[in-house]
């Protein structure tokens, strides 16, 4: 060994020279790059589908951008007014979403995150560390409104054929908007972590989470979007913008961002709102970063502690699963999973965004006056069962790649208890299965049958919408388990596992099931709804009546054994595991 | 080099560590031992910089954590007992990284990363990824890092769970060769047979305060033992009960 002696040219006192902010980036930026090197199975097939997916969502917002753009344009003096609203109103949205998703993403990446039990032990300086965080906070919390912004700024320039000014002023705004939201939310983070503890910080921002879901609903149904379905006169267009003005709205930084990118549009600068853009978010970053000079540690040390915490008993779950007819094996196996389940905030509270977007779907059909809205009205109104089929099939697939299919990586380094005990594969995994399978098929169920009774479906409709979700669910439910038996991920998160080369395989499966069962219901449906209408072409003779049969019975006999496959190929997996 | 003292650390009403005073000396090896649940593992955090401390003071090569914390853990390598590593970077990588954040320049780096690769036989695995490392391996390179930059002092929990034989074997070379050019190196371990083959002296701490403090035949005398007496039965002498009639009742 050569000579370890510490060497004073490498250990200073006190003139330590102290890498610069950036050089914390570096494990990121190395960790990228060693991934791409060395692609794992799955990789190319990930990245061409979410790429594909992504394109699609790029080039509709740009084209829509384009189009309302265009439209607005037709109205002179007026069409600018409506434009500045909806500049405004634009980055109001973004505004709330990006304050809460800088609290959240705070939580994470200054106090939660594994790499900080280095950094912290190393002579990085605060407020160093301080800035590589709040550049990753700020990446990770923006990075969604700037992929949603870009293509829509790009249609709103093309359409108003802006000159380039519109587009600096586009990359000068967006950055310092985006910077004064994520920093009033790491303070939030910064605040709460101090005051409360650790487990408790996180589940309060995570009741925040509900809390801003609620929200979103409630800000909806405020505003009454449904007002523009029956537009009479353009007065009324500009009272539901208006409805979105108040007093203290020039103050707020999306008023300056809508005002900085109408001035771009105009071939003008607007200095005033660029300056107090740049001026708040260099302020904000510069106190966040004092505070957290001063309090980042002792909330980190407190994020470290691990007091004692309340937790649901779940008496009820206990009785309940003990009058269930289940054997011993599979009682305990659902009664440790469900208790799992509901006492990680940090996965159930997941769904609740998906809860309020879809109250929110069926509460629009229960305001909106069909019967007013030329293609809601009559048989038409009758193909939007197959629609609301198709929602509750998407629903039913995020909520179980999300949710079901990371079931079995769950178990992680605690797999070990299931492969020592004498359970059988088989009824470890078939537990999961009925597990899920319950609050999945009552969800979907639920939505269906209220989307369907709100839009008034013929009854014939329903009870085929009801029953194809029924099978749907069984072999989705079986799917999503069996293959996340096959493609286990027991070192990763939850949501890593959904993200896996497993978790693209069950979403691409599951659309392809999704549409084969909305082809295969439709086609019959449509047979029985014109011979309904009358139309002699399509009289219901025996032929048809057994082409209605067959064709619904084939979308019965391809979901179960979807599901029955899939659910084999789970079994003999885990089996193959055991060796 | 590393002088704790009167440390305190509560958790609300809990006093996880209660008035700690320790002093390891340069080229000392300080064995600190206890049962589970002692405040072994939060003293040591709280010298590495990871927990705040209730009160008390901790000094690393005359440097206060508190008021001077880039200078006190400039002169520190730690070794935690969960190490954090970056799965996704290669060997020399992570060492490359790790003598940036302690402000090395990138002349000496090079070579001493294969310096350190070479000692802790890592050498045929720099470019790999760490993902792919042993439990022991892992062990390893975390050590090489908290050598790399050659510290004054070393602060180490549990350094030979999970390593083989000859790991283990290569560790206790290691710390014997640093501490004989002048590192200090902290040790909290259970293994009892290193602390007594190894530790120039010891302090026993039991529900957050210590209750013996010196040389191995110090703490023996303390004790009551007989000099020949394994550190073993000194320690569950002075933790309270020798743990067989728990066992027998199981």
């Amino acid at each position: 060994m050569r000579s370890d002696a510490p060497s004073p040219a490498l250990v200073m006192s006190g003139s330590r020279r102290t890498v610069s902010f950036p050089y914390l980036l570096l494990p990121a930026i190395w960790a990228s790059r060693n991934r791409v090197r060395r692609r794992e199975r799955g990789d190319s097939l990930r990245g061409l589908l979410f790429g594909s997916i992504g394109l699609v969502v790029v080039v509709a917002l740009a084209s829509g951008s384009y189009w309302l753009a265009r439209q607005v344009s037709a109205y002179e003096e007026f069409g600018d007014y409506l434009l500045r609203l909806g500049l405004s109103w634009l980055f109001l949205s973004f505004l709330a979403f990006l304050a809460f998703s800088g609290v959240v993403t705070a939580l994470s990446s200054f106090f939660l995150a594994d790499d900080l039990r280095l950094l912290m032990t190393t002579p990085v300086a605060a407020r160093r560390l301080f800035f590589a965080r709040f550049v990753r906070t700020l990446a990770a919390a923006s990075w969604m409104v700037v992929v949603f912004m870009v293509p829509v700024l790009v249609g709103v320039g093309l359409g108003r054929h802006a000159p380039a000014a519109f587009y600096i002023a586009s990359l000068t705004t967006i950055a310092p908007f985006a910077t004064i939201p994520v920093a009033l939310g790491s303070a939030c983070t910064l605040a709460v972590v101090n005051i409360f503890p650790a487990r408790r910080a996180r589940d309060l921002l995570m009741l925040m989470g509900l809390l801003f879901a609620v929200g979103i609903v409630l800000l909806l149904r405020f505003i009454q979007p449904e007002r523009l379905m029956h537009v009479e006169s353009l007065p009324d267009i500009a009272d539901f913008f208006a409805t979105l003005q108040s007093p203290i709205t020039p103050m707020l930084p999306s008023f300056w961002a809508g005002e900085s990118l109408f001035a771009g549009i105009k071939g003008g600068v607007d200095w005033l709102h660029q300056a107090a853009l740049w001026t708040t978010a260099g302020a904000f970053t510069v106190l966040l970063g004092w505070a957290h000079e001063r309090w980042h540690f002792p909330g980190y040390s407190r994020s470290q502690e691990a007091p004692k915490t309340r937790f649901a008993r779940f008496v009820a779950l206990d009785a309940l699963a003990a009058v269930l007819p289940l054997s011993d094996v599979r009682r305990q196996l659902l009664v440790k999973d469900v208790k799992v389940f509901l006492r990680d905030v940090s996965q159930w509270v997941q769904l609740l965004p998906l809860v309020a977007l879809v109250l929110l779907y069926l509460y629009n059909f229960r305001v909106l006056d069909l019967e007013r809205i030329p293609y809601m009205s009559g048989f038409v109104k009758n193909v939007y069962a197959f629609v609301n089929l198709g929602m509750a099939g998407f629903v039913m697939a995020t909520v179980a790649v999300r949710f079901v299919f990371p079931a079995v990586s769950a178990e992680g380094a605690a797999f070990w208890i299931i492969r020592t005990s004498p359970i059988s594969m088989h009824d470890f995994l078939w537990s999961k299965f009925w597990t899920a399978l319950a609050p999945v098929l009552i969800f979907t169920e639920l939505l269906t049958i209220a989307a369907n009774l709100l839009l008034g479906v013929d009854p014939f409709l329903q009870v085929v919408a009801a029953g194809a979700i029924i099978v749907l669910t069984f072999a989705l439910v079986g799917l999503a388990t069996g293959l996340g038996a096959r493609y286990p991920r027991f070192g990763a998160d939850a949501t890593q596992a959904a993200g896996s080369y497993g978790g693209v395989m069950f979403m691409i499966l599951a659309v392809l099931l999704i549409i084969v069962t909305i082809a295969l219901v439709g086609w019959p449906a449509s047979i029985y709804m014109m011979s309904k209408a009358g139309q002699y072409r399509w009289r219901l003779t025996p032929d048809r009546q057994a082409i209605i049969v067959i064709t619904l019975s084939m979308v019965v006999a391809i979901c179960i054994a979807t599901w029955r496959v899939a659910m084999r190929s789970g079994v003999r997996a885990l089996d193959a595991m055991r060796g | 080099m590393i002088a704790v003292q009167h440390l305190v650390k509560e958790y609300g009403k809990f006093r996880a560590v209660d008035g700690v005073t320790l002093d390891v000396k340069p080229g000392e090896i300080h064995g600190f031992l206890g049962p589970n649940g002692a405040g072994k593992t939060t003293t040591m955090r709280m010298i590495a910089g990871l927990l705040k401390p209730s009160s008390g003071r901790i000094l690393v090569d005359n440097h206060d954590l508190d008021t001077e914390p880039e200078a006190a853990k400039g002169a520190l390598g730690f070794i935690p007992d969960r190490p954090f590593i970056y799965d996704k970077l290669t060997a020399a990588e992570f060492l490359r990284f790790h003598a940036g954040l302690y402000g090395m320049s990138n002349g000496m780096v090079e070579g001493r990363v294969h310096e350190m690769l070479d000692l802790f036989e890592l050498r045929q695995w720099e470019n790999e990824l760490i993902e792919s490392f042993s439990h022991g391996m892992k062990q390893r390179l975390v050590m090489s890092s908290a050598f790399f930059h050659r510290p004054r002092a070393v602060a180490v929990d549990e350094p030979m769970v999970g390593l083989d034989p000859r790991g283990a074997r290569l560790i206790k070379d290691v710390f014997r060769r640093m501490s004989e050019r002048g590192v200090a190196i902290l040790m909290s371990t259970h293994t009892l047979e290193v602390a007594q083959e190894m530790c120039h002296r010891i302090s026993i701490i039991q529900k957050g305060r210590i209750i013996a403090q010196g040389t191995v035949d110090e703490v023996k005398q303390l004790a009551g033992s007989a000099d020949d007496e394994h550190l073993t039965s000194v320690f569950l002498k002075l933790t309270g009960g020798s743990g067989l009639q728990e066992i027998d009742e199981i």
